[in-house]
């Protein structure tokens, strides 16, 4: 028996929701006082931050839980009972797993809120590994005085080692982010019988088409919004533009459409300014500048920077060359078919979240189907995924729920 | 044709001096004649080194607009001895080519230098001063690639020299990636019967195996006085990485030797010259941490990402110049990180390449913290 168990979850859903609408005040008081600490944390500068933490709870409403919710279970009742599931024949109930941990990230802020969220809906009981700045103990707060049985059902806090660490084998899921070593790590600790969702590691690339490329003004817009996709984050989530492909015979040309982008890229910069970077991301993104520059001086390729190395844009980088992940850098290839771009991935084993596209041609959305993309998106929207997507191919809510039938 | 070679002639014959010199006397080399020097190499480089002098105008540097210091002098990321040859001279006419072990992405550069005296006399004066500063002639066990094996390794071609000129006798321990332990112990009781110092040259990586295999048969060595470990090349590429000062323990337990005794060579294939920790030259106490020390004709710039110096204790990226890269490229850039001090340069150590992040970077080590 979970401590959500006896409460509809509309009650939750609606819990949840005005919770979120206290955080997504940017006066509201946990909030302000959160602020110093995340930025503390990331490295990340206050307007990023701010921008991250609208994202995140402007995007928790009650519709948009209850319609990501619907579309997964069928129904928001079936979180409450049994419901009709197949013509008349079945009855299915949607349980709560039991318990789940979530073990977040480092570097993003408020990633853990969104599984916890859905655990939650789901009647499970919750358990987040918070981070330093106490961003979800302080969101669980607030679930509380919405809700009083969130006290028991949602619990955070940070924790270290082995010495402290919570024991995973006794939760019945146990969701966490990481890259392969830690995943695999944390995987030996997870009880068989319980369901391990992974989010490891992942890129995110775009891909212009020449048809999106035909005049000057469309192809600054398009620019603009590359370089927000870039920029935010400073190029350190999984939804970041990593890599970004441009299709050459169009009236813009790749040279060009990179010359607008280091220009927007200048211009996002005003508006998210670049987060603390310590000296060994300065030493690799001036030494990736300076081999663009050598490149560039014999004949290879374009390089924009500015002197501070605050941003990189590599026009045309070998194609033996993986994406750089560094802060604010990106390789722009010149292609001429949307094949090129697959084998692009395919040669570095890139793990593709999402694809940014710019063109209609199917050949393109192919081409994303191909590079085992998640998630289709327009520029400029890269990084804010909508609630009801699935992250890295995984429902939201489907992996929290054990499906009870009956047959009539 | 006829003014490069009799210009190279002239730089040459004027390194060599300064080689002799220090060597002779240990006198400094003062910033007035460093800069002069650098300087006129670098016009040099300019006029006969094209790709180099392509890269610098890219920053406005060209003869007609040259630095008025060495700090100002473009520094080529080292990455770009594998996209181009940087030689003033022919690479076929070369007398030495060196490769580097390659990235992560398996592409290797390579050094063309155009007089082996050159190399020769820079690390032999060098290796006297810091490694050898008794004059004991040892007895030399490399663990390093021979080069008989690579010839293209600049570090198997160092310790040739070396051993050729200095050892009283020496041998090679590595064949392809396999460390001949049981050659190698045999040698080396054979070498602590007879009282005969000796100087273990190794990688950090085959340091790591040695301690294996002495711990494997539960060994302790008391090498005799005045040996020495010369440790080199890091860990790159390699799975197992072990903490230098974990490593250094482990060495002083199984030899017996003083921490002192353990003297760690810095060097890139890029570079013709060589750091190396001042332990065995310093009269300054041991604090523990590491100072890498140089011949006056190399000098480190620690630099931000804008390429200007940064004030000393201030950690920043390495930036090498080497008035010895007379035919390649005299400045050097790294994405090593260092602090200088007074006292010496302080590595903060290398490390893999930028990895593949996403919304879990730097996602929590549950069972590593």
């Amino acid at each position: 028996m979970t401590a959500l168990e006896g409460i509809p979850a509309r009650r939750i859903i609606h819990a949840i929701a005005d919770a979120a609408a206290r955080f997504a005040d940017a006066d509201f008081p946990p909030r302000v006082r959160l602020l110093d600490r995340i930025v503390e944390r990331t490295g990340y500068t206050i307007p990023v931050v701010e921008y991250a933490l609208d994202q995140l709870f402007f995007s928790i409403t009650a519709p948009a839980l209850e319609r990501t919710i619907v579309s997964e279970l069928g129904s928001l009742d079936a979180l409450d009972r049994f419901v009709d599931r197949g013509g008349g024949e079945t009855e299915g109930f949607a349980r709560p797993i039991g318990s789940v941990a979530i073990v977040s990230s480092r570097t993003t802020i408020g990633v853990a809120i969104v599984p916890a969220v859905f655990a939650l809906c789901a009647k499970c009981d919750v358990l987040v590994k918070d981070r330093e700045d106490g961003l979800v103990s302080a969101f669980f707060t607030a679930l509380t005085a919405e809700l009083d049985a969130a006290g028991s059902a949602a619990r955070a806090h940070a924790w270290e080692g082995e010495g402290d660490a919570v024991d995973l084998a006794r939760f019945d899921a146990v969701v966490a982010f990481g890259g392969d070593a830690t995943l695999a790590r944390i995987r030996e600790r997870v009880a068989a019988r319980a369901p391990f969702i992974t989010y490891g590691s992942k890129a995110s690339l775009g891909y212009i088409g020449r048809d999106a490329l035909e005049d000057e003004s469309q192809a600054r817009i398009l620019a603009g919004d590359a370089a927000r996709d870039l920029v935010l984050y400073d190029s350190e989530g999984c939804l970041s533009l990593h890599a970004l492909f441009v299709e050459s015979g169009a009236a813009i040309s790749p040279a060009r459409f990179a010359e607008l982008f280091a220009g927007a890229v200048e211009r996002a910069a005003i508006e998210f300014p670049p987060g603390a970077r310590d000296a060994r991301a300065n030493a690799r993104i001036a030494t990736a500048r300076n081999l663009a520059a050598f490149r560039a001086a014999t004949g290879q390729g374009s390089v924009f920077s500015d002197e501070q190395a605050s941003f990189l844009a590599v026009l045309d980088p070998p194609a033996s060359e993986p994406p750089a992940f560094l802060p604010r850098t990106l390789a722009i290839r010149a292609i001429d078919a949307p094949d090129e771009a697959t084998a692009y991935v395919r040669r570095h084993q890139l793990p593709v979240e999402a694809l940014a596209i710019a063109g209609s041609r199917d050949e393109i959305v192919n081409m994303a189907l191909d590079m085992g993309a998640h998630r289709l998106t327009a520029f400029g929207r890269l990084q804010r995924p909508p609630l009801s997507n699935t992250h890295g191919g995984r429902s939201r809510i489907a992996d929290f729920v054990r499906w009870v039938t009956r047959d009539r | 044709m006829h003014a490069y070679r009799d210009e190279s002639a002239r730089l040459d014959d004027a390194l060599l001096a300064l080689f002799e010199r220090w060597h002779r006397d240990g006198a400094p080399l003062g910033d007035g004649e460093f800069n002069a020097f650098a300087l006129r190499l670098f016009a040099y480089q300019l006029r006969y080194n094209a790709p180099y002098a392509r890269y610098c105008e890219g920053f406005g540097v060209t003869l007609e607009r040259l630095p008025a210091s060495w700090h100002e002098i473009p520094a080529l990321p080292s990455a770009a001895f594998k996209e181009a040859a940087i030689a003033t001279c022919d690479p076929a006419k070369a007398e030495l080519v060196f490769e580097t072990s390659g990235t992560t992405q398996g592409i290797g550069g390579r050094h063309y230098l155009e007089r082996a005296l050159l190399y020769d006399a820079a690390l032999l004066v060098a290796f006297d001063r810091f490694m050898l500063p008794d004059h004991l002639r040892l007895r030399y066990f490399n663990l390093v690639p021979d080069r008989a094996e690579r010839p293209q390794s600049s570090l198997g071609y160092m310790m040739a020299q070396v051993c050729a000129a200095r050892a009283e006798r020496s041998d090679w321990y590595l064949r392809g990636d396999e460390l001949q332990v049981e050659r190698f112990l045999a040698d080396l009781s054979e070498a602590v019967e007879r009282g005969i110092p000796v100087c273990i040259a190794a990688t950090a990586f085959a340091l790591v195996h040695l301690l294996d295999a002495l711990a494997a048969r539960d060994l302790f060595v008391a090498l005799p006085t005045g040996s020495r470990i010369m440790e080199t090349g890091g860990f790159k590429g390699r799975s197992r990485v072990v903490e230098r000062d974990e490593l250094y323990a482990a060495l002083c337990e199984r030899f017996g030797m003083p921490r002192d005794a353990i003297v760690a060579e810095y060097g890139m294939t890029e570079l013709t010259s060589q750091y190396y920790d001042d332990v065995l030259v310093s009269a300054l106490p041991d604090t523990g941490v590491r100072y890498k020390v140089a011949p006056p004709w190399l000098r480190a710039r620690v630099v931000g990402p804008n390429g200007a110096t940064l004030p000393n204790g201030t950690v920043g990226a390495l930036v090498h110049v080497d008035l010895a890269n007379r035919s390649s490229c005299l400045a050097i850039q790294t994405e090593d990180l260092g602090v200088q001090f007074e006292r010496g340069l302080v590595l903060i150590g290398r490390e893999a390449g930028a990895q593949l992040r996403g919304c879990s970077l730097d996602a929590e080590d549950l069972t590593a913290r």
